[in-house]
């Protein structure tokens, strides 16, 4: 991990800003603080961010404009912040490319735990410049998954609904297909994404999908355990 | 399996306003109602065309009877008058009669002397003037009698015993000597009366009439015509009747649509008159209700996102407070906040509407939802269990189904401590059904119905510890209705609450 993370955060409140670049700084992280977009811009160049906190309501220019402006700059890493149920700008700032979203009013420690996930993740998958635009739909063994909507598809189009929990595991699993997860693996990598006690479960998290799975639990073949600790998802994946 | 009540039957069966006995016989449907008058006005003016045709009929049959009869009497009297005497008997058989009129040569008159004489429309009907006016004097009857003939049979046509000013009168009423004119004129019996006309040589020509009873539905072909008519009537009433009454019907269907999606579509304007108001009238009306709803979900939607800045900062407050105590419950209280502002929100904007309706597999759903709560309420887990189907499609709006369970769920877990799930699959007519039972003291009887009113808690030193805002029914119910389904709250008779919620496939 970089020694000091970078972190610009865009919302046009100005206590909320203070406050969240105090606490941010008090986790051990550099913050820039912009009040709209066009101060975003005139601050863009004058840092190399490693992630981007985005208020989606802001006057003026949305924080949708901003976060499609930040991909055209580059691959840094944006996690939104959207109003309580407001689905359909959630749906368009995953397609957009953020790399995670929070409703507002968010839990403090949440939103580190996430930032800190989402740096991980950069990081270790090789930071920014490498990192693919974000897939639409991704198809595995008939299956469909899709990520801004967090939804998925049976083979007969029909939504299965999944738990958070259970779509993480699902999400990581199949960006990472035919490569075994170890428990420690699957916990790291979920760490942070999911609070509370899903790091104990991940094998009743593997059971409870593959029944969603229709994965037969004796015999399954879809996500199949691996002696000696561990999952894999044995499946061609397409993305699209 | 018992099916959920559904609560405007009654009202309905009671507005009809129609003692029992005739409840059946009167169609509930406007357009049975209306096909019903229509047809018996359309019997109604059927049958008196029909009398008036027959009683028409009637009278023609009668007048050519009548003008046949005396025609063939004056012939035969002619006949019989210029016979020579000892033929006339036999020329009299060798006639051919006319039904209805029979002739005969006697000594004596049929007809007693002094009698009243017929009614004019006797005379009338068959021109019996003619027998005393017309034709060269020697040809003339010497005399002429005419009178009503009393019932038919042996008294009229044997010699009569009694004084001629009594011949003829029925029986028993010879007291009343003026009541003889009243079988004429009473009731003129017109189809049955006697002329006696007396020859040159004294004997006398009695003629009998009786008419023949009219036969007014002899023709076949007025009887079919007839029928074919009824039928084509009665058909174009009913055809027309439905076709009149489809624009109330599309209201009706209107209205259903609105009381579901607000942003239905609106009627289309057209068709007769009054059609064209009342759609007119219920688009305005729809489009008063789209711009209140529209009022109060900005308003609700400004409201929480004015509250929504000042918890987060609250929020992050919190974090720099050094008493771990206080903040952990300034957390727990912005939380409670929170998830009142967000069921406040979800109530008020019923933004169910917005999302796509979309084929999902309810069992996944439920399991989500329970494993959820098994998650948050670990030490509940044991006692939250799903029992039905491995699969079962539906199509339903994914988020809000999910809420309104997870509501159910959740409601279940707070009060009853347990959370049983059960599905069971649509079938002969069923729509699917979904329970939730708890093993809570259940709710009392009178406000089984109460728990789906807004802000309504049964006991509300609980609130603080389930930290809802009492939405969480209604949410529910507003969303399984606005599916076409419904929720309702039932005590189990083993003990604890029953949610029983319904959800057309």
């Amino acid at each position: 991990m970089e020694p000091v993370p970078h972190i610009l955060v865009v919302d046009d409140d100005r206590e909320i800003r203070d406050l969240l670049s105090k606490f941010l700084e008090r986790q051990g992280m550099r913050v820039t603080a912009a009040r709209d977009a066009k101060e975003a811009r005139k601050l863009w160049p004058l840092g190399r961010y490693h992630l981007v906190v985005l208020d989606l309501m802001l006057p003026g220019e949305s924080g949708l404009d901003v976060a499609r402006w930040i991909r055209t700059q580059g691959d840094t890493p944006i996690v939104m912040l959207t109003a309580m149920a407001e689905e359909t700008d959630r749906i368009v700032g995953l397609e957009l490319g953020a790399d995670d979203y929070l409703g507002k009013p968010f839990n403090p420690r949440e939103l580190l735990a996430r930032i800190r996930a989402v740096l991980r993740r950069a990081s270790g998958e090789g930071g920014p410049g490498v990192k693919e635009p974000p897939a639409k739909v991704i198809r595995f063994g008939g299956w469909l998954l899709e990520p801004a909507r967090r939804r998925l598809l049976n083979p007969d189009g029909v939504e299965v609904p999944l738990t958070g929990g259970e779509y993480e595991l699902l999400q990581v699993m199949v960006e990472r297909a035919n490569r075994v997860l170890t428990r420690d693996m699957l916990m790291d990598l979920l760490r942070g994404r999911q609070a509370g006690p899903f790091d104990r479960a991940i094998d009743v998290a593997v059971s409870r999908l593959r029944r969603k799975l229709e994965d037969d639990g004796r015999n399954p073949s879809l996500i199949k355990t691996v002696r000696g600790g561990g999952y894999v998802l044995a499946a061609t994946v397409e993305k699209a | 399996m018992d099916s959920l009540p559904r609560p405007e039957r009654p009202e309905i069966a009671a507005r009809r306003g129609l003692p029992p006995p005739l409840c059946w016989l009167w169609p509930g449907s406007l357009a049975g109602r209306t096909a019903l008058v229509l047809l018996l006005g359309l019997t109604l003016v059927q049958a008196a065309g029909l009398t008036i045709h027959a009683l028409d009929r009637l009278d023609l049959q009668r007048f050519a009877q009548a003008r046949e009869i005396s025609a063939r009497a004056f012939g035969l009297w002619n006949t019989v008058a210029l016979a020579p005497p000892e033929r006339r008997a036999q020329m009299l058989a060798d006639v051919e009669l006319p039904p209805g009129l029979t002739a005969s040569l006697d000594e004596q008159a049929l007809v007693p002397p002094g009698g009243p004489p017929p009614p004019p429309p006797i005379i009338r009907l068959f021109r019996l003037d003619r027998l005393q006016g017309s034709g060269p004097v020697r040809f003339r009857p010497r005399e002429v009698r005419v009178g009503p003939l009393g019932p038919p049979g042996p008294p009229m046509l044997l010699p009569s015993p009694l004084p001629p000013a009594e011949f003829g009168r029925p029986p028993g009423r010879r007291e009343h000597g003026p009541m003889h004119m009243g079988d004429w004129a009473g009731r003129p019996r017109q189809g049955e009366w006697g002329a006696s006309l007396r020859l040159a040589d004294g004997q006398w020509l009695n003629l009998q009439v009786r008419l023949q009873p009219p036969r007014p539905w002899h023709s076949e072909t007025f009887l079919m015509a007839f029928a074919v008519m009824t039928f084509t009537a009665g058909a174009l009433t009913l055809w027309a009747v439905r076709r009149l009454i489809l624009p109330v019907r599309a209201l009706a269907d209107a209205a259903d649509r609105l009381g579901r999606d607000v942003n239905a579509p609106p009627l289309p304007e057209s068709g007769p008159t009054e059609i064209v108001r009342a759609a007119a009238a219920f688009n305005t009306m729809a489009e008063r209700i789209r711009r209140f709803v529209g009022d109060r979900t900005q308003l609700l939607a400004a409201i929480g996102h004015d509250l929504r800045t000042p918890i987060t900062r609250l929020r992050l407050r919190a974090e720099f407070m050094d008493d771990d105590e206080q903040r952990r419950k300034m957390l727990a209280d912005l939380a409670e906040m929170e998830a009142m502002i967000a069921a406040t929100l979800a109530f008020a904007r019923d933004d169910s509407a917005a999302e796509p309706t979309v084929a999902l597999d309810l069992v996944a759903l439920c399991r989500t939802v329970l494993d959820d709560a098994a998650d948050a309420h670990p030490e509940l887990a044991e006692r939250i269990d799903y029992a039905g189907p491995e699969r079962l499609v539906v199509q339903a709006r994914s988020v809000a189904l999910k809420r309104a369970i997870a509501n159910l769920v959740g409601n279940a877990l707070a009060y009853g401590l347990a959370a049983r799930l059960r599905l069971i699959p649509a079938g002969n007519g069923h729509p699917v059904r979904l329970e939730v039972a708890d093993d809570g003291p259940g709710i009392p009887p009178a406000e089984l119905e109460n728990v789906f009113l807004p802000f309504r808690r049964l006991e509300p030193s609980r609130s603080r510890e389930t930290g809802g805002a009492g939405l969480g029914l209604p949410i529910a119910r507003n969303i399984l209705r606005a599916h076409g389904g419904d929720v309702v709250m039932r005590n189990r008779p083993g003990g604890g609450a029953l949610a029983v919620a319904t959800l057309p496939m």
